[in-house]
C-alpha cells in the first residue's frame, strides 16, 4: 500500500510549481492514499493531488484560506493509525515533545506534521514521526536553505517502509527508513 | 437517375464488348479494314451525351483497353515494314469525327513510332485536329487519349538527334496547346445547361480536373526542361492560360497543381511571376490557400537544403519577396476577408521562423504589417469567437511556441501593440499562453526592462480593462493564481536588479485593485524577504547590504499595508509575522525597531480586525509560535508582547479557547529567548499560565469538554515537568490525574469520551515508561500515582 505524504507547497505565494523532477516521479495510478500536511493554498494544487490518487486527506496549514480542511485528522491505513496535523499550532514548532502531546491526544502510531519545511523521520517513545518537508522547497524564514522533499510510505501489515525523496541540486536522492509497530 | 445511368452504361459496354470481340477476330484473320470498321462502331459509343462524367470515364477506360489491342497489332504489322502512310490516309475518311480522331491518334502513334522523323509534324497535326471536337466531355477525353498515347514518344532532348524528330521545345508546345484546349473545354462546362444545376456541374467539373492537370504532370516529367526553359517557356505559358481563362475553379486548382508538380528549385526562382499572377486571379479564388501552400513548401524546402550554395541567395530573398508580393496581393484583392489576410501573415511568420530562426525582425515586420492592416480596416476589437480572432491568435501563438522562450518573444516590439486588436477574452487568452510558456519552460525574466515589457504584454490579466467582464470566481482565482506563480519567474541573480524588478512589478500589480492583490502581492512580499536574506548572505561583498535590507523591509511593510487596506487581515497578519522572523534572522542595523513594528502591526490586526473566535485562536497561536522563535527583542520590548499575548489568550471568547490559548502562552516564558539567545525558563510564569488554564477549565460547563481540557492540561504540566520546571511538582500531576479519573466515569459513553479515555491512558503509559526508564534525565517521578 503506497501512501504519498507531502505538504507546504505554498503555490503561488512562495513558489511557482512543484519541481519538474518530482512531477515526473508522481504518476497517477500507483499511489493509494495521499496525506497532505497543508498549505496547498489553491484549489489547483488540491486538484493536482486528486489526479494522483482519489483518496486525498488534507489538514489546514497557516496559509490555507479554505475552511474545508480540518486542523487535525486521523486516517487508518492497514494496521496503522496515522495522525495528520500541519504543525503551526504546535508550539514550539517542530519540537518532538510537543508533537508527542498531539500523538497522545490523537492516539496514533504515526504522526505526520509539516510547517518547518525540513524533512524528518524518527522514532520517539515507540511512535513514528514524519515531517515530509516542503514539496516545492518553499522559502521559510526559520533558517537554512530549504531542500524540496516528499515522502512515500509503503505500508505492509505492521511494517512501514518510508522513502524520502529529496531534490539536492539537480538530483533526486532517495533514502529508506523502516519502522515496525511494536 | 443512378439506375438510368447504370443501364445506359451497361448497354454501351455491351456494344463495346461485342464490337471488340469482332475486331479481335478480324485482326486474327488479318482483315484489317473490317477490324477498323468494328473499332469505329465501338468508338461511336463515345459520341453519347447521355452519360455522366463518371460513367463516361468507365466507358472510355473500357474502350481504350480495347484500342490497346489494335495498337499492338498495328505495331507488330508495321514494324515489319508495311507502309503506315496509307493507313493514316485511310482512317481520315471514316465518317464520324469522334471515332475518326481516336483511330487517327492510334494510327498516328504507330506512324511516329515507325518513322521518328515525322514526330515534329505529326504531333502538331494531331493536337490541331482534335479541335474538331468541341463538346467538353468528349473533347476532354479525346485529348486525354492523345496525351496518353504519345506519353512515351515525346521528344525529350534539347538538341535534335535527327532533324525533324523534334526537341523538348516541340513537346512543350504540344502539351501547352493540349493543356490550353483542355482547359478551355473544361471551363466551358461551367457555362452549359441550366443555372439551377450549377452545384451539380461544379461537382462534375471537380471530377474531371485531373484530366486537365495531367498535362502539367506530363510537363514536369520531361527531363530536358531545365530552369531556364521553365522560366521562359513553361511557366509563362501555363500562367497565361490560367489567368486568361477567368474561371475561379480552374485557377485555384491549376495554381495549386503548379506548386505541387514542379520542383521547389523552380518555384524559388519564379516566385515573382507566380505571385504576381496570384494577384490577378478571379475574386472567387482562394488565393490565400495557394500562397500558403507555396510558402509552406518553400519553407520546409529551404529548411532542408540550407547547405546548397546556389539556393542560399534565393532563400535569403525568400522572405522579402513573399512579404512584398503578399502585401500587393492583399492590396489588389480588396474583397479578401480579414481572417484570410491574417492567415497569409501566419504563413509569412512560419516562413520567417523556419528559414531564419534568428531573424526576430522578420517576425516583427509581419506583426507590424498586420497591425497596419487592422488600422486600415478599422478593426479595433475583434471578437474572441470570430475567425479573425482565431487567425490572429495563431499568428501570435506561433512565435511563442516556436521560440519556446518568452525572452525572445519580448524582442518582438510589435507583439504588445498587436494584442490591442483582440477583445478582452482574446487578450487574456494570449497573456495566459505567454505566462504558461514561461512556467512550463522555467524561464526567468532577468532584467527590470524585460519585466516592464512582459507585464505590459500581459496587462489584461493584471488590471481592470475598459471592457468589463463577468467572470466566474473560480476562474478568476485560477487566473490570478497563475499570475502569482509567474511573479517567481521575475528574477535576477543580481540582487540590486532583483530589487528594481520587485519595485517595478509591485507598481503594476498594485493597479489590479483589491480583488487581485490578495493573489499577487504575497508573492512579491515573499520574494522580497528572500532578497533580504540574499543581501544578508553577501554582507561581506556589499557594504550597503544593511541599508538595502532596511529598504526592502520598508518595501514589504508598504506592500502588506496595501493588503491591510483591502481588508485581508488574516493574510496581512501572517505576512507581518513572517517579516518579523526574517528580520530576527538577518539582524541588520536597527532591526529590533523594525521587527517590533512588524510584530505590533500583526498584533494590531489581531486586536482590531480579526473577529471570529476560530480565527482569533489561530492568530494568537501563530503570534505566540512566532514570538517563541524570536531572539531579537530586549526585555523592554519582549515583556509587553508576552504580557499582551497572555492577556489576549485569556480574553478569547470561548472557555476552551482561552484554556488552550494560555497553555500555548506558557511556552513563551519557557523557551522564549532573550536577545542573547538564552531561553527564559521562567518557571513561575509558566506555572501561572498553567494554573490559569486549570481555573478556566473549571469554569467550563460541558463536563466532557472540561475533562478533555484537564487531560490536555495534564500533558502540558508533564511537558514542563520533564523540561525541568522545578515549580511543577508530582503532587500537581497526581491531583490532575485523580481529578480526571473522578470525572471520566460520570461522562456519557460516547466516542468523545472514549477518545478522552485513550488520551489519558496514553499519557499514563508515557509517564509509566518515563518513571521506569533508567535514563530519566534527572527528572524524578517519585510519588507519582498511576
Amino acid at each position: 500500500m503506497l501512501v504519498l505524504v507531502l505538504g507546504d507547497l505554498h503555490i503561488p505565494h512562495r513558489c511557482s510549481s512543484l519541481p519538474a523532477k518530482f512531477k515526473k516521479l508522481l504518476v497517477p495510478g500507483r499511489i493509494q492514499h495521499i496525506l497532505c500536511t497543508g498549505n496547498l493554498c489553491t484549489k489547483e494544487s488540491f486538484d493536482y493531488l486528486k489526479t494522483l490518487a482519489s483518496d486525498v486527506h488534507v489538514v489546514r496549514g497557516d496559509f490555507d484560506e479554505t475552511l474545508a480542511y480540518p486542523e487535525q485528522k486521523v486516517v487508518t491505513v492497514g494496521q496503522f493509525r496515522i495522525g495528520l496535523c500541519h504543525g503551526h499550532q504546535v508550539v514550539p514548532w517542530g519540537d518532538p515533545e510537543s508533537l508527542a502531546l498531539v500523538q497522545r491526544q490523537l492516539d496514533v502510531d504515526i504522526l505526520i506534521s509539516g510547517h518547518t519545511h525540513r524533512f524528518e523521520a524518527y522514532e520517539h517513545d515507540n511512535r513514528f514521526y514524519i515531517n515530509p518537508g516542503s514539496a516545492t522547497g518553499a522559502y521559510n524564514p526559520l533558517g537554512a536553505a530549504v531542500v524540496p522533499s516528499f515522502v512515500l510510505m509503503d505500508i505492509q501489515s505492521a511494517t512501514v517502509v518510508t522513502y524520502v525523496y529529496q531534490l539536492v541540486g539537480d538530483d533526486v536522492k532517495v533514502e529508506r527508513i523502516e519502522y515496525k509497530k511494536s | 437517375m443512378v439506375e438510368q445511368q447504370e443501364k445506359l452504361l451497361q448497354e454501351a459496354l455491351g456494344i463495346v464488348r461485342e464490337q471488340a470481340l469482332g475486331m479481335k477476330l478480324n485482326l486474327d484473320k488479318g482483315k484489317l479494314m473490317d477490324a477498323l470498321k468494328q473499332a469505329s462502331v465501338m468508338l461511336s459509343e463515345l459520341r453519347t451525351s447521355l452519360l455522366s462524367p463518371k460513367s463516361y470515364y468507365e466507358l472510355y477506360m473500357a474502350i481504350s483497353d480495347e484500342l490497346r489491342h489494335l495498337e499492338l497489332y498495328l505495331f507488330d504489322e508495321y514494324k515489319k515494314g508495311r507502309k503506315v502512310a496509307d493507313l493514316y490516309e485511310v482512317v481520315q475518311y471514316f465518317g464520324n469525327i469522334v471515332p475518326r480522331l481516336y483511330l487517327l491518334i492510334t494510327v498516328g502513334l504507330i506512324y511516329m513510332k515507325t518513322n521518328p522523323s515525322l514526330k515534329q509534324a505529326l504531333l502538331r497535326d494531331l493536337v490541331e485536329m482534335c479541335r474538331g471536337v468541341q463538346h467538353p466531355l468528349r473533347g476532354l477525353f479525346l485529348r486525354n487519349y492523345l496525351l496518353q498515347c504519345v506519353r512515351n514518344i515525346l521528344p525529350d532532348v534539347i538538341e535534335p538527334t535527327e532533324p525533324s524528330e523534334g526537341t523538348v521545345k516541340d513537346s512543350i508546345d504540344f502539351i501547352l496547346m493540349n493543356f490550353a484546349e483542355m482547359n478551355k473545354l473544361w471551363v466551358r462546362m461551367q457555362h452549359q445547361g441550366h443555372s439551377r444545376d450549377k452545384e451539380k456541374r461544379e461537382k462534375e467539373r471537380e471530377e474531371l480536373r485531373l484530366l486537365v492537370g495531367t498535362n502539367l504532370v506530363r510537363l514536369s516529367q520531361l527531363e530536358s526542361i531545365n530552369l531556364d526553359k521553365y522560366c521562359k517557356l513553361v511557366l509563362p505559358g501555363i500562367l497565361e492560360q490560367v489567368v486568361s481563362c477567368k474561371d475561379a475553379i480552374a485557377q485555384e486548382y491549376l495554381m495549386e497543381c503548379i506548386i505541387q508538380v514542379f520542383p521547389d528549385e523552380f518555384h524559388l526562382t519564379t516566385l515573382n511571376p507566380f505571385l504576381k499572377s496570384c494577384a490577378e486571379l478571379q475574386t472567387g479564388v482562394n488565393v490565400k490557400n495557394v500562397v500558403i501552400s507555396l510558402v509552406d513548401r518553400l519553407a520546409s524546402y529551404s529548411q532542408n537544403c540550407h547547405q546548397d550554395e546556389t539556393s542560399t541567395q534565393e532563400i535569403s530573398q525568400l522572405f522579402d519577396i513573399f512579404s512584398d508580393q503578399v502585401s500587393s496581393i492583399i492590396q489588389c484583392r480588396t474583397d479578401m476577408p480579414p481572417e484570410d489576410i491574417v492567415s497569409l501573415q501566419v504563413s509569412l511568420v512560419n516562413l520567417a521562423l523556419k528559414c531564419y530562426p534568428e531573424r526576430v525582425d522578420y517576425v516583427d515586420k509581419v506583426l507590424l504589417t498586420t497591425s497596419l492592416i487592422f488600422e486600415r480596416l478599422q478593426l479595433t476589437c475583434v471578437e474572441h469567437t470570430s475567425a479573425v480572432s482565431r487567425q490572429l491568435n495563431r499568428l501570435l501563438s506561433i512565435p511563442v511556441q516556436q521560440y519556446n522562450n518568452i525572452l525572445t518573444v519580448l524582442k518582438l516590439t510589435q507583439f504588445t501593440p498587436l494584442l490591442s486588436v483582440f477583445d478582452l477574452t482574446g487578450r487574456k487568452a494570449m497573456a495566459t499562453s505567454v505566462v504558461n510558456n514561461a512556467l512550463a519552460n522555467n524561464t526567468m525574466v532577468p532584467t527590470p526592462d524585460q519585466v516592464e515589457t512582459i507585464l505590459g504584454m500581459i496587462s489584461a490579466l493584471i488590471c481592470d480593462q475598459e471592457e468589463q467582464q463577468e467572470q466566474d470566481p473560480e476562474d478568476f482565482a485560477e487566473e490570478q493564481g497563475l499570475l502569482g506563480r509567474f511573479i517567481h519567474h521575475l528574477k535576477s541573480e543580481v540582487p540590486d536588479e532583483q530589487f528594481l524588478i520587485l519595485v517595478g512589478a509591485r507598481k503594476h500589480f498594485m493597479t489590479g485593485g483589491d480583488k487581485r492583490i490578495r493573489y499577487t502581492l504575497p508573492p512579491i512580499v515573499f520574494q522580497a524577504y528572500q532578497l533580504a536574506f540574499k543581501y544578508s548572505q553577501i554582507r561581506d561583498q556589499d557594504d550597503m547590504w544593511d541599508k538595502k535590507c532596511g529598504k526592502i523591509l520598508q518595501f514589504c511593510h508598504q506592500t502588506i499595508m496595501a493588503l491591510v487596506k483591502a481588508e485581508y487581515a488574516d493574510l496581512a497578519l501572517r505576512l507581518f509575522l513572517h517579516g518579523t522572523l526574517a528580520i530576527g534572522q538577518i539582524r541588520f542595523t536597527n532591526y529590533e525597531t523594525i521587527a517590533y513594528e512588524f510584530l505590533s502591526q500583526a498584533f494590531t490586526l489581531y486586536e482590531d480586525e480579526i473577529c471570529d473566535s476560530k480565527s482569533q485562536l489561530g492568530a494568537i497561536t501563530l503570534i505566540v509560535g512566532t514570538f517563541e522563535r524570536l531572539a531579537c527583542f530586549s526585555e523592554e520590548n519582549s515583556e509587553p508582547v508576552m504580557t499582551q499575548c497572555a492577556l489576549a489568550a485569556s480574553k478569547l471568547l470561548k472557555k476552551p479557547d482561552q484554556c488552550r490559548g494560555v497553555c500555548v502562552c506558557a511556552h513563551l516564558f519557557w523557551s522564549g529567548k532573550s536577545q542573547a539567545g538564552q531561553e527564559l525558563k521562567d518557571g513561575k510564569r509558566v506555572l501561572d499560565c498553567l494554573k490559569k488554564g486549570v481555573r478556566i477549565a473549571h469554569q467550563c460547563m460541558d463536563p466532557s469538554v472540561q475533562t478533555q481540557l484537564f487531560v490536555e492540561l495534564l500533558n502540558h504540566y508533564v511537558y514542563f515537568y520533564e523540561k525541568g520546571n522545578a515549580l511543577i511538582t508530582v503532587s500537581m500531576l497526581n491531583q490532575l490525574i485523580s481529578k480526571i479519573r473522578e470525572e471520566l466515569p460520570n461522562l456519557d459513553s460516547t466516542e468523545e469520551t472514549e477518545q478522552i479515555g485513550k488520551h489519558l491512558s496514553n499519557t499514563i503509559e508515557h509517564l509509566r515508561n518515563r518513571s521506569e526508564s533508567t535514563e530519566a534525565d534527572g527528572v524524578s517521578y517519585d510519588g507519582l500515582t498511576l
